[in-house]
């Protein structure tokens, strides 16, 4: 039976820069990886470097509402490739949700699922939770108590950041989901040991809600009735610029972003295309109205070496967001022109 | 390139909306390039200022609710040097609680 390990967390919780990290080790060199992103451009593909094959990407839709079709397609699929030798022989697969999925659909096909289960093995759930936003996010957003309850183990990541509550999440975390070591990390650094070899999933160890959450899974899968959609709540969109951007145009961009959507704008991650910089890119975060400093790749991880920015939040204002990159762009642009025109003059007056 | 008149009205009202500002938008009078009013009476008008003024791009002059024309906030205008200094400016005067300041979360260190 080939293991299966599912990391959720909300928006921005810090679960692809766990799973990067886990992947660096040794111990992981023969996992299976699925990717499932809510947007319409897939990112974080990109942001983990692999060059094995058995990484799988899903981006049209979130594996919880389309959990009969695409994550029971892909996993069968990986495990025929597997037996006829055009994919490395995996010994473990990790799934990592979007951040607003509900795991319970998730592990419900992964423990019922006749085909699925005579060659994987649920072996446990791992929650991430941001230290800073996590309570915030507790309190406005289901999803993430859903994810977090659901733990088998949870990383508490971002606490080494001002702001992080770090004792009052565990508190928190120990009401409804007591059972789940918790870890505190930072930059997802942590041994795959730790997280990993749960053995097999067992909800009856969950709070109760967790029992009935599964419960409801169960109804829907049979069609009892349908799954919630994320489109309702959430808004989703992307931004792709051909042209690079100006070093100072992302600054401000980021720094609107931050001031004037709050907590509308759940989670924003891009790779820039910086004019100053075009031999690599920048790659940045925001969540909420946190935004770390953009981390520069060595290198440009494919041939699109194209801006994208995926945005995803509540009440998004999609129109606000298109026209302050528009407008600050054209001002950037026009100070430029400016500065180039002043010191064409200086220099022939000076001549 | 310069940016546009309409373009910006359109964005300013789009921006009072994103801050839940009951309020609207019309152009002015150049060197004007808009006119807010809310419901409650305030007035920011936003001008471009003369290549003078450089670095400067926006100028940003107020009336309060209620307040009689001529305040000093309405004479001396507040000089802004890019459109997102415009918006905070803007946002402060409303009183737009909207939004909250940026926080930059150091990088992680290079491995």
């Amino acid at each position: 039976m080939i293991p299966v390990s599912v990391i959720t967390g909300f928006l921005g919780s810090g679960k692809t820069t766990l799973l990067a990290r886990l992947l660096r080790d040794p111990a992981m060199s023969r996992t299976a990886v699925i990717i499932n992103e809510f947007g319409a451009i897939a990112l974080d593909h990109d942001l983990i470097e692999t060059s094995d094959e058995s990484f799988v990407r899903l981006s049209n839709g979130c594996l919880c509402c389309n959990v009969r079709s695409d994550l029971m397609l892909t996993l069968g699929d990986l495990a025929v490739r597997r037996a006829a030798g055009t994919v490395p022989r995996f010994e473990r697969v990790v799934i990592e949700t979007t951040g607003l999925a509900d795991p319970a659909p998730i592990l419900h096909a992964l423990m019922t699922d006749r085909d699925l289960c005579e060659v994987y093995a649920l072996d446990g759930v791992v929650a991430t939770v941001d230290a800073v936003t996590g309570l915030a996010t507790f309190e406005h957003h289901v999803e993430s108590l859903r994810q977090a309850a659901f733990a088998d183990r949870i990383v508490l990541t971002k606490t080494d950041l001002p702001g992080a509550r770090t004792t009052a999440i565990k508190q928190r975390l120990a009401k409804f989901n007591p059972g789940a070591p918790i870890f505190a990390v930072e930059r997802g650094a942590i041994a795959p040991s730790a997280l990993f070899d749960c053995g097999l999933y067992n909800a009856a160890r969950k709070h109760t809600d967790v029992q009935t959450w599964l419960a409801d899974a169960s109804v829907a899968a049979a069609g009892g009735r349908a799954h919630h959609s994320h489109a309702d709540k959430f808004t989703t969109f992307s931004i792709v610029r051909d042209e690079p951007l100006h070093a100072v145009t992302l600054a401000l961009f980021v720094s609107a972003l931050a001031e004037n959507c709050g907590a509308d704008l759940l989670r924003m991650k891009g790779i820039v295309h910086v004019a100053e910089e075009p031999l690599r890119p920048a790659v940045i975060h925001g969540v909420q109205h946190v935004y770390h400093a953009p981390v520069w790749l060595e290198r440009w991880p494919s041939e699109d070496r194209r801006t994208r920015m995926v945005f995803i939040g509540a009440e998004l204002r999609e129109s606000w967001i298109r026209g302050l990159l528009d407008l600050i762009e054209a001002e950037v642009a026009d100070e430029t022109e400016r500065c180039a025109r002043k010191s064409a003059t200086s220099h022939e007056l000076s001549a | 390139m310069r940016v546009d008149d309409v373009g910006v009205r359109a964005f300013l009202a789009d921006s009072l909306r994103l801050w839940r500002v009951a309020a609207s938008v019309e152009a002015g009078k150049p060197p004007i390039v808009a006119v807010i009013r809310t419901q409650e009476g305030a007035i920011v008008w936003v001008e471009r200022p003369s290549g003078q003024a450089m670095p400067f791009r926006w100028l940003v002059r107020s009336r309060g609710a209620g307040e009689a024309p001529g305040s000093p906030r309405e004479e001396h205008p507040r000089a802004c040097a890019s459109l997102v200094t415009l918006l905070n400016t803007i946002r402060g005067l409303l009183r737009a609680d909207h939004g909250s300041t940026a926080r930059i979360a150091p990088a992680p260190p290079d491995e």
